[in-house]
């Protein structure tokens, strides 16, 4: 089958981008009282959102909304109850709570956003330039925008640039898949039909995910795309995509702490070595990026970029790269059953990828300075991913995969980078040709501070939202 | 040591008493047992128990279909075993239970010979019955992780055990342990076999059915084309719509969901009006049954490696169906692995019941659809409130290393044999 042909024009900008070169970005999260005032608003902006049909040098601009966003923007019950359940129920249902791992201290109760405790988030408004003078610009611009339109700001979440490097230290967002349709080729194996990350393409099971179809006289100046799959309806999903964020923080500090005692000689002297392979054992990658699969006995910068690999006949047990281990469990490849090894082993991976375009926050911290216990500031991630089927992609990798202590095999091994370990989990086992090496007590490095799930329309949509009564 | 037996008990609940029987099963779990009413744990050789209710309905003519309290196990003992002890050993959680159903002893006292009685009564043939791996009971598989937690916690501070060690050394050193450690001697023992005449049995069933189908062969031959030309008929005109279940109901379910690795789950669906469908599946459920009985028995459900037990049960002389099983992971997992490994064995069953997403010869289509058959299994889900497993917090995979692991110490294992051992570990 050809390579669909996207509909660039209507889709926003950070589906085909993560804007690498506009390294200054703020988050607004905002909430609508007034739906008058907020599709005054929508169209004001409107003008200003970045399409994936450019390449924006100097500012991008994104938004996305939440269910109640949308709501309040008019759209009717039917029509939102053909939005995913994931996202109309939301990220902070009992249920989600259980399969995010967002429990006890990491409860949505205790959220600086989007929890019950804290204002209703209708949309998040993504800002991006090259730098702090033309971040500052663009927000002032965005912001006298709002306040004309009488929305509320409520939350700002501002990033920083680690040169692509996350905030542990370790190189990040090496790993994408190829998106069917877009202009970079990947092998075949990685290449993902589009329909798993925008609503209206056929995806990885060559169907069309749920997504909300209109009437066509609720489309008053046929502005919508018609349903692709022939059903004559207005689709209001078409060209959109879910869009993931989670405020992560991460416990730097903690966490270099954890692998100097953990790797400690007999004297009790650190062992700087042996830190840095353990802490590389529990990503999966060093530092530069190189992958454990491929460079296994020392971080090898020509290996930085490398991600054209697999597990299975190179490091099927895992004596390179751990079973356990972040990025092993985050995109297993072709590790898994029926088949692993097998081009039937990555079909299913393909069915379980995500578009990741988060960005930093916070001040960056040496390992020295991590070790000395200089890290009261408040450091992390705004995770942000891309996909078009919450609950079989980004919840999946989260529970089945990161979360999951049994995961392919294991017994009691969580992610040890990014998981809760209570109240089982915390075991990080480094499989050998011997006798394994086993790390007890692994503690929680990563909480989150908030979340929510929000939808990125196409640009037509935003027309149709704008003036949707 | 028998092949495992499941009971499965299928009580119509007394008109008006189904209110009251549901806030009873709320106040013995939330999605696991809290042991209350009946203690499941104090039963012998029980894997698995549930107690769901099923609700009323009106089958396709609109005669009605009775609300049911419907009690399934798996068991290391005979149902006949079972029985008595739910008789004996649980009576007043049972007297309770079933008192709210119809026909159930009543007033004064009731013995446990009224209550054996009352539940024989009771008692519904699987169709078909699914055991991860014949043989291997709840006592050997809570045993056998122990071992393997002992062996695992003594490998954490044996100061010779390093990644460097010979295996044979660290070998040697761990059946040191298992020799002397009073707890975890049995281990020295290979694990129980069924009875030499439970396995020429089942050797005997395996052979005997090919050979008794084998004169039919002509027959089901020639009948191929027909069957072939209704079930395309079938296939096409039988209404396939896309429901998807409200919001309230996706939420009450997940509820109950994910509180251990382990999860219960439990579907109910009418059986298509037709008599051809009915046949159907029957006759493929009695293969089915074949299949999992003689070959899916050792680990592997046709690809699918997490499901511990699983039945196929037919309710109302047949006009519904009820299916459950006992699975490692989230539903979104269960579903996504029934759909990417087996969707042509799920559509060979459930095609035959109503609403199921389109099928085209038999088994293709259907599962694959992915969004429609996840809706569809929401709809027909029967929330379990009342779950009991034997060992909810390993799974499958778990289970079968942890067996391996046992294994070698009753046998005389070669070096490479010790090298592979210590890499399970």
């Amino acid at each position: 089958m050809p390579p669909p042909t996207l509909d660039l024009h209507d889709i926003q900008g950070l589906f085909a981008r993560g804007y690498g070169s506009l390294k200054a970005a703020a988050f607004l999260l905002l909430g609508v009282e007034d739906s008058d005032a907020a599709r005054n608003w929508l169209r004001a902006v409107t003008p200003a959102i970045t399409r994936a049909d450019t390449r924006p040098a100097e500012r991008a601009v994104n938004l996305a909304f939440t269910s109640s966003g949308l709501e309040r923007l008019g759209l009717g019950p039917e029509t939102l109850a053909m939005f995913s359940n994931e996202f109309v129920t939301g990220m902070t249902t009992s249920h989600r709570t259980r399969i995010l791992g967002d429990l006890d201290d990491k409860a949505p109760s205790r959220w600086k956003w989007g929890g019950p405790s804290s204002p209703r988030i209708d949309a998040a408004l993504l800002l991006y330039a090259p730098d702090g003078a033309g971040l500052r610009a663009l927000e002032g611009e965005q912001t006298r925008i709002l306040e004309l339109s009488g929305l509320s700001v409520l939350q700002r979440l501002g990033t920083s640039d680690l040169d692509g490097f996350e905030p542990f230290g370790f190189r990040d967002g090496v790993s994408q898949p190829f998106v069917e349709g877009l202009s970079k080729a990947g092998p075949r194996e990685t290449t993902v039909r589009a329909g798993e990350f925008l609503l209206g393409y056929l995806n990885e099971y060559g169907l069309y995910t749920d997504r909300p179809l209109l009437d066509p006289s609720a489309d008053l100046d046929d502005g919508l795309p018609r349903d692709a799959a022939g059903s004559g309806r207005a689709d209001l999903g078409r060209n959109g995509s879910y869009l993931v964020f989670r405020q992560l923080r991460q416990d730097v500090g903690g966490f270099w702490r954890f692998v100097d005692a953990a790797t400690q000689r007999t004297d009790g002297s650190s062992d700087p070595n042996a830190r840095m392979r353990l802490a590389a054992k529990m990503v999966g990658r060093w530092p530069s990026g190189a992958p454990l699969t491929l460079a296994p006995d020392a971080d090898d910068h020509r290996l930085a970029d490398a991600n054209d690999f697999a597990y299975h006949d190179h490091d099927r047990r895992g004596t390179r790269c751990p079973i356990g281990s972040h990025i092993r469990r985050s995109n297993p490849r072709d590790s898994l059953d029926p088949r692993p090894g097998s081009e039937r082993s990555f079909e299913i991976n393909r069915r379980h990828r995500i578009l990741r375009r988060g960005r930093e926050y916070g001040p960056p911290l040496s390992i020295d300075q991590a070790l000395a216990g200089d890290d009261s500031d408040d450091r992390g991630l705004h995770f942000i991913c891309l996909n078009a089927n919450i609950a079989r992609q980004f919840e999946f990798i989260q529970h089945t995969w990161l979360n999951n202590p049994k995961f392919d095999g294991l017994y009691d091994d969580a992610d040890p980078l990014v998981s809760p370990s209570t109240p089982h989990g915390g075991t990080f086992t480094i499989p050998t040709d011997g006798v394994r090496k086993r790390v007890a007590d692994v503690p929680r490095f990563v909480s989150v501070k908030g979340g929510a799930y929000f939808f990125l329309p196409g640009l037509a949509a935003l027309g149709y939202l704008a003036g949707s009564r | 040591m028998p092949y495992q037996d499941a009971l499965t008990i299928v009580a119509p609940v007394r008109a008006g008493a189904v209110d009251d029987l549901k806030s009873l099963l709320a106040t013995m779990g939330d999605g696991v047992a809290n042991g209350s009413v009946v203690d499941f744990s104090a039963l012998s050789g029980v894997h698995f128990a549930r107690l769901i209710v099923v609700d009323a309905d009106r089958d396709s003519s609109g005669a009605p279909l009775p609300a049911s309290l419907v009690f399934l196990s798996d068991l290391d003992v005979s149902k006949d075993a079972h029985l008595v002890e739910l008789a004996e050993i649980a009576g007043e959680g049972i007297d309770r239970l079933f008192g709210h159903c119809e026909g159930y002893p009543a007033g004064g006292t009731i013995t446990p010979r009224d209550r054996l009685g009352y539940l024989i009564r009771q008692v519904v043939k699987e169709s078909a019955t699914y055991v991860n791996t014949t043989g291997r009971t709840a006592r050997q598989i809570r045993q056998e992780s122990e071992l393997r937690d002992a062996i695992e916690a003594f490998l954490d501070t044996s100061a010779r055990s390093s990644p460097n060690s010979d295996p044979s050394e660290v070998f040697k050193e761990v059946a040191e342990l298992v020799e002397r450690e009073p707890a975890l001697r049995w281990a020295r023992e290979a694990a129980e076999r069924p009875a030499l005449g439970a396995r020429l049995r089942e050797l005997g069933h395996m052979i005997a059915i090919p050979l008794l189908l084998i004169p039919v062969l002509p027959l089901a031959l020639l009948v191929a084309p027909i069957y072939l030309f209704i079930l395309r008929r079938h296939e096409r005109r039988d209404p396939a719509p896309h429901v998807k279940p409200t919001e309230e109901l996706v939420h009450d379910l997940a509820a109950l969901e994910d509180h251990l690795v382990q999860n219960p789950f439990s579907a109910l669906g009418h059986v298509k009006p037709a008599r051809f469908r009915r046949l159907n599946l029957v006759v493929i459920l009695f293969f089915l049954d074949y299949a999992t009985r003689h070959f899916f028995n050792r680990g592997n459900l046709a690809g699918v490696k997490t499901i511990h037990f699983a039945r196929w049960v037919f309710l109302d002389d047949g006009r519904r169906m009820l299916f459950a099983s006992n699975y490692d992971g989230s539903l979104e997992s269960y579903m996504d692995d029934f759909i990417d490994k087996v969707s042509w064995g799920l559509n060979l069953v459930f095609s035959n019941g109503v609403g199921y997403p389109k099928t085209s010869w038999l088994v293709f289509g259907g599962a694959r659809d992915e969004l429609a058959f996840k809706d569809y299994l929401r709809l027909h889900q029967v929330p379990t409130r009342v779950w009991y497993s034997a060992y909810g917090n390993l799974t499958a995979l778990n289970v079968a290393q942890n067996e391996r692991i046992r294994s070698i110490f009753s046998g005389t294992p070669g070096r490479d044999d010790e090298r592979d051992w210590v890499q399970l570990l």
